[in-house]
């Protein structure tokens, strides 16, 4: 199969892709376990996968694919396009999900014409409008806000509901500043398509241990130094799970906690 | 009533330099995350806390002015990024109790 070919049926785009988007490849493989991707991937194949983390790029290398395609719009933000680069390989995004990503590859493997209107629910096709990348630095009470404030402001220049903006606004504001009082430092990505604003928080830190207690209202661990700066009223997490849409929290102790914070437009 | 008209009124200094612009009722906290929660687009916010951070909380939920109470200084650090952002800081001499009570006799912001 035409690496070019399964890009097309896709619609992806390219992350990273060398020279080798000429290239074949003979295999598909739909993973997001690693494991199973040493286990039981086969050399010259395509890895799809909802993993984007240079862990999934590397997992391909050791198994010897040629690339890896991410799902439903995700890139890795970890530099993982570098590794991707001096190991030739290509990386693509797509904006569709597991089951219709391999559903438009199984098509290319038989040999069939592609023909993809969207569908209804509109997520193919959806097109990234706008792609942000902050860093917050953990312990920095002097520029905490700054990039909640950043992202603000470029959601109001491209025109998006006042309320709708403060809702990101808010939840941002409570998502940044767990970093400077919780964690060590964070990388902020915001994403904005016609449907939806995505904001993820990924933080490198202590994590949360229990997630559910994190969740209430008034649990706090903040220091008294912190409370005295106005802060650790255990108000931030039921802030952002009022203001936005969906919230998803996945953390691991001694590692860090990711946000995945989404507003419907 | 606009931030102008209320700085005669009750007697606040202006300390950054901001655009005066209507006030529609007043949130009390020195918690950052209730500010978050509670205060309106347009609100007057009261505080003791003078940090930096209450800049970009001001600006995220668009207060109109934020006023630092108890006559306490408020740091030229604040002050600046205040007047970077066009956030009205002013300062009020007396204690927050008796601020809000002023403000209580003035009556109804609303328009
Ligand atoms: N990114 C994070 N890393 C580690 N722990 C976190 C993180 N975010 C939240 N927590 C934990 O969850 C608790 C509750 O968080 P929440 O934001 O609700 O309140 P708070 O940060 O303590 O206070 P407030 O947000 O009202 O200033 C925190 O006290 C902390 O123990
Ligand atoms: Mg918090």
């Amino acid at each position: 199969m035409e690496i070019s070919k399964i890009k097309d049926a896709l619609e992806a785009v390219i992350i990273e892709a060398n020279d080798t988007l000429e290239g074949t490849v003979e295999h598909i493989y739909a993973s997001d376990l690693m494991s199973d991707v040493l286990a039981f991937g086969k050399p010259n194949s395509i890895l799809l996968t909802g993993l984007a983390t240079r862990q999934a790029v590397i997992s391909a290398h050791m198994a010897e694919f040629k690339g890896v395609v991410f799902i439903r719009g995700k890139r890795p933000k970890d530099g993982s396009d570098h590794f991707a680069r001096d190991h030739h390989m290509v990386l693509l995004s797509t904006q569709l999900d597991m089951y219709d990503a391999c559903l438009r590859v199984e098509a290319v493997k038989r040999g069939e014409p592609q023909n993809h209107e969207p569908d209804a629910t509109g997520t193919v096709n959806e097109e990234l409008l706008l792609c942000r990348e902050l860093i917050i630095q953990g312990s920095d009470f002097a520029s905490a806000g700054m990039a909640s404030t950043e992202i603000k402001s470029v959601l109001k220049t491209i025109g998006l509901d006042p309320k709708l903006v403060r809702r990101v606004a808010i939840s941002t504001y409570e998502g940044e500043m767990n970093v400077v009082m919780h964690a060590i430092r964070a990388r902020v990505v915001l994403s904005v398509t016609p449907r939806i604003i995505e904001v993820v928080i990924a933080d490198e830190g202590k994590g949360i241990p229990d997630v559910n207690l994190a969740m209430q209202e008034g649990y706090t661990t903040a220091t008294e130094e912190m409370r005295a700066m106005g802060f650790g009223s255990g108000m931030g997490l039921p802030n952002i799970r009022r203001n936005a849409d969906e919230l998803l929290i996945n953390s691991e102790v001694g590692k860090g906690t990711t946000l995945v914070m989404r507003f419907t437009i | 009533m606009t931030t102008k008209d209320l700085i005669d009124k009750i007697g606040l200094r202006p300390l950054s330099t901001f655009e005066h612009r209507e006030v529609n009722g007043v949130f009390v906290s020195d918690m950052l995350s209730d500010v978050m929660a509670g205060a309106k687009s347009g609100n007057l916010w009261l505080t003791v806390q003078t940090h930096k951070s209450i800049v970009p909380a001001a600006n995220l939920v668009d207060v109109a002015a934020v006023i630092v109470t108890g006559g306490k200084e408020v740091p030229q650090e604040t002050i600046d990024i205040a007047s970077k952002y066009n956030i009205a800081i002013m300062v009020s001499d007396l204690p927050t109790f008796e601020l809000v009570g002023k403000l209580y006799a003035l009556g109804s912001f609303a328009k």
